[in-house]
């Protein structure tokens, strides 16, 4: 069976309509020998009935008188006129003796009938079967409506046998020819029709990339169902290579977009700590005669020019797709809590600053994009708050999790924020590319992010799996 | 054996033949019985031919299955001659006279044969002793009287020394018979099987004589005594003693394979008359 399904669909549809041709064609011939046998039967049986009838009229007064001689005499005579047909007869009396036999050597006088009826037949049940060359008739013999003996003729059928053989052979040999020769215009008129099919399969077996139409003198004609999928196939060609140039022709939109994506990335995080920086400078300007303000400013500075190490260098690994980098650390979140302090003061805003996860826990995260992330959803709330306004951050280990939660009592996030740093699609067009940035990633280091508004309070749930460096830690 | 020529002189002095046949036309009836090769159309019809031409009126061959049938139509007058048996003749030698006797290799003589298939061992009749056997006519002296004489000798009879006996109503039937292995033995008469030796060897070749018995009285031409003096019965008389005489009779001798047709006195029959006697002390 399975060698049947490795043939071509061209091979074995002509192969199924040659086995149901033979398989009618024996149903046929079996048919055929039924009926050839049925007139054998009928045959003989006439024959047989009429020897028998027509030795009854002849044999019946010597039976009854059982004159052995005129029975002998009368068989003979008659076996003489058919040779050929009739092999033996013999004749006995009511009781089954043996009166008369065309060969008396075979069938004494005086022996019994039943002795040599063995395998024999009555004149109903008459049928020539088998491959046996005489068959046996055992009929009752009747003279003037009365039972006076027993008859018993063995006839040849040899022809009969040899006109049912020399039929089988003719009808196996018919059958073989014609449906040889049907199966080979089966095979060839399948084959044809197929033809569109394999044109297809070749057409998509040599295209690897893109399908290729079938030019249209290779298309079959009228509207048959094989043109129709011929036309179906061409137009689906058609399709996918006019997506293919669509997808080229996004990619390469992708690649402007992800490049303005990257500029406007560096110049928001660089712009950042600018402000920080600058506020650092003019302190150590204004009070340089403090070597304490001057020294922590300096640290400040230091940092931030840090920080912007570190953007570089997040910005590199970024493009290189190396996700390694330094590890989290309480100081990380110190650094963003004095970039952050400066902004706070100018909007006069109020600052809960929570971190609950001691440096052991905290050095199983990276720290370039878990500061990027807080940093910038730190400076959106700064700037969703508005003046006096209040944000909150909060670090904490939850289970093999980091959670980080940024709250401004601002209003409630866009439907475009929320799409930035909620969703899937394209960016909307507008605004910046900063929740983006959090959300894609949030994405990388296999983290999850939420947004509700709580009480007045605008709350963005930040959870990062441990996984990002080691997943045996706990918190 | 009385002389030919004593014989016709006698019935021509008393009617003449020359007047019998200017006077009547009338058919001669033969009656034939199966101890003639009755199975040959041909020697029939050359017998008719050879009879007509000598008599010089229509011969009728009348054959008839049994040497009863034949005896009863000769005796009540329905036939004016017959070809019989020494054993009927006999058995009717106050109604019937032999008007002539057949010569065969030389002598009016000829022998019952009792034979069985060639395959068969037996050398002597005890040896059929409960077989089936065949017989030629109940009438008929080679075809049954000589076989049951011989058991009669012995004290048995045929139906008790066979299983079954049958009766095949022609010499060349009991040959049939025994080659067929339908009997296991047979009662025929010895010219009948040396004929058939020469017309069907392919016959006689499946069986043997187990015996022969001794020489007796050749089967005759009998008419009825009281008409023995009618010229037709003298012409015909004379026709068969001159047979040999004429082409057609010689052709139709020769058919038979017979020498001639000879007179002869009833003492030829003496053997026959003796087993008769057997035969019926016997039964």
């Amino acid at each position: 069976m399975e060698m049947f399904l490795r043939l071509p669909f061209s091979l074995r549809v002509p192969l199924v309509t040659v086995v149901l041709m033979v398989m009618v064609g024996i149903f046929a011939s079996q048919q055929v020998l039924r009926a050839i046998g049925k007139v054998q039967d009928d045959r003989i049986r006439e024959l047989a009935q009429l020897q028998i009838e027509a030795l009854s009229i002849a044999l019946g007064p010597h039976v009854l008188r059982k004159d052995v001689w005129e029975i002998y005499d009368t068989l003979d005579r008659a076996t003489l006129t058919d040779k050929r047909r009739l092999v033996f007869t013999a004749v006995a009396d009511r009781n089954g003796s043996i009166l008369a036999a065309t060969d008396p050597k075979r069938a004494p006088v005086g022996s019994r009938i039943q002795d040599i009826a063995v395998n024999s037949q009555t004149l109903e049940n008459l049928s020539v079967s088998g491959s046996e060359p005489h068959i046996r008739i055992l009929a009752d013999l009747t003279y003037q409506n009365r039972l006076v003996g027993q008859i018993l003729t063995e006839m040849n059928v040899t022809d009969l046998l040899f006109e049912r053989l020399q039929a089988a052979w003719i009808l196996v040999l018919g059958n073989v020819v014609v449906t040889g020769g049907l199966a080979l215009l089966g095979y060839l008129g399948i084959r044809r029709m197929l033809m569109p099919i394999t044109i297809l399969v070749e057409r998509m077996r040599e295209s690897a990339t893109a399908p290729e139409p079938i030019p249209d003198h290779d298309l079959p004609k009228g509207d048959t169902e094989m043109s129709r999928l011929v036309r179906s196939y061409n137009a689906m060609a058609g399709a996918v290579e006019a997506k293919a140039e669509a997808d080229r022709r996004l990619a390469e939109r992708e690649r402007f977009v992800s490049l303005g994506r990257l500029s406007s990335s560096l110049a928001h995080e660089i712009n950042n700590p600018l402000g920080g920086l600058l506020n650092a400078a003019d302190t150590i300007q204004e009070y340089a005669d403090r070597p304490e303000v001057v020294r922590k400013s300096a640290d400040l500075l230091t940092r931030g020019l840090g920080h912007l190490r570190d953007v570089a260098r997040a910005t590199l690994d970024q493009n290189r797709i190396d996700h390694s980098g330094a590890a989290l650390s309480r100081e990380d979140f110190e650094d963003l809590h004095l970039l952050i302090g400066p902004e706070n003061l100018r909007h006069s805003q109020t600052l809960d600053w929570d971190i609950d996860a001691d440096n052991k826990t905290l050095t199983q995260f990276v720290a370039v994009p878990i500061r990027q992330i807080a940093l910038n959803l730190l400076l959106n709330a700064t700037e969703a708050a508005g003046k006096a306004g209040h944000i909150k951050l909060k670090l904490k280990c939850q289970g093999s999790a980091l959670r980080l939660t940024i709250a401004n009592s601002g209003p409630e996030l866009s439907k475009s924020a929320r799409e930035r740093l909620l969703g899937s699609g394209p960016v909307p067009p507008g605004g910046g590319v900063g929740l983006r940035l959090v959300r894609d990633l949030i994405q990388e280091l296999g983290g999850s992010v939420e947004a509700h508004h709580i009480a007045g309070m605008t709350e963005i749930d930040v959870i990062f799996p441990m996984h990002a460096i080691n997943t045996v830690a706990k918190c | 054996m009385v002389s030919r020529r004593s014989f016709i002189s006698a019935a021509g002095a008393a009617f003449g033949v020359a007047s019998f046949r200017a006077e009547a036309m009338e058919p001669f009836r033969l009656g034939l019985t199966p101890v003639f090769l009755d199975n040959d159309a041909v020697v029939v019809d050359q017998l008719q031919s050879a009879f007509a031409a000598s008599l010089g009126v229509p011969v009728e061959l009348e054959q008839r299955r049994t040497y009863e049938e034949i005896t009863g139509l000769l005796l009540e007058g329905s036939i004016d001659a017959a070809w019989l048996c020494g054993f009927p003749y006999l058995q009717h030698q106050n109604e019937l006279s032999l008007m002539a006797v057949p010569v065969w290799n030389g002598q009016p003589l000829y022998q019952s044969y009792l034979i069985a298939a060639s395959d068969d061992e037996a050398t002597d009749l005890e040896d059929f002793r409960g077989g089936v056997h065949a017989f030629s006519d109940p009438d008929s002296n080679s075809g049954y009287l000589v076989t049951a004489s011989d058991l009669a000798q012995i004290g048995e009879s045929p139906e008790k020394f066979f299983k079954r006996t049958i009766f095949t109503f022609g010499h060349r039937n009991v040959v049939r018979a025994v080659a067929a292995g339908l009997v296991r033995s047979g009662s025929v008469d010895g010219y009948v099987w040396e004929a058939l030796i020469k017309t069907e060897p392919e016959l006689t070749r499946r069986t043997r004589v187990v015996k022969q018995s001794e020489w007796l009285g050749f089967p005759p031409f009998c008419m009825r005594t009281d008409r023995a003096n009618e010229p037709e019965i003298v012409a015909m008389a004379e026709t068969l003693l001159s047979l040999n005489t004429t082409e057609l009779g010689r052709s139709a001798l020769k058919l038979l394979q017979l020498d001639s047709m000879v007179a002869v006195e009833t003492s030829l029959y003496d053997g026959i008359a003796e087993r008769m006697r057997t035969y019926y002390s016997f039964r």
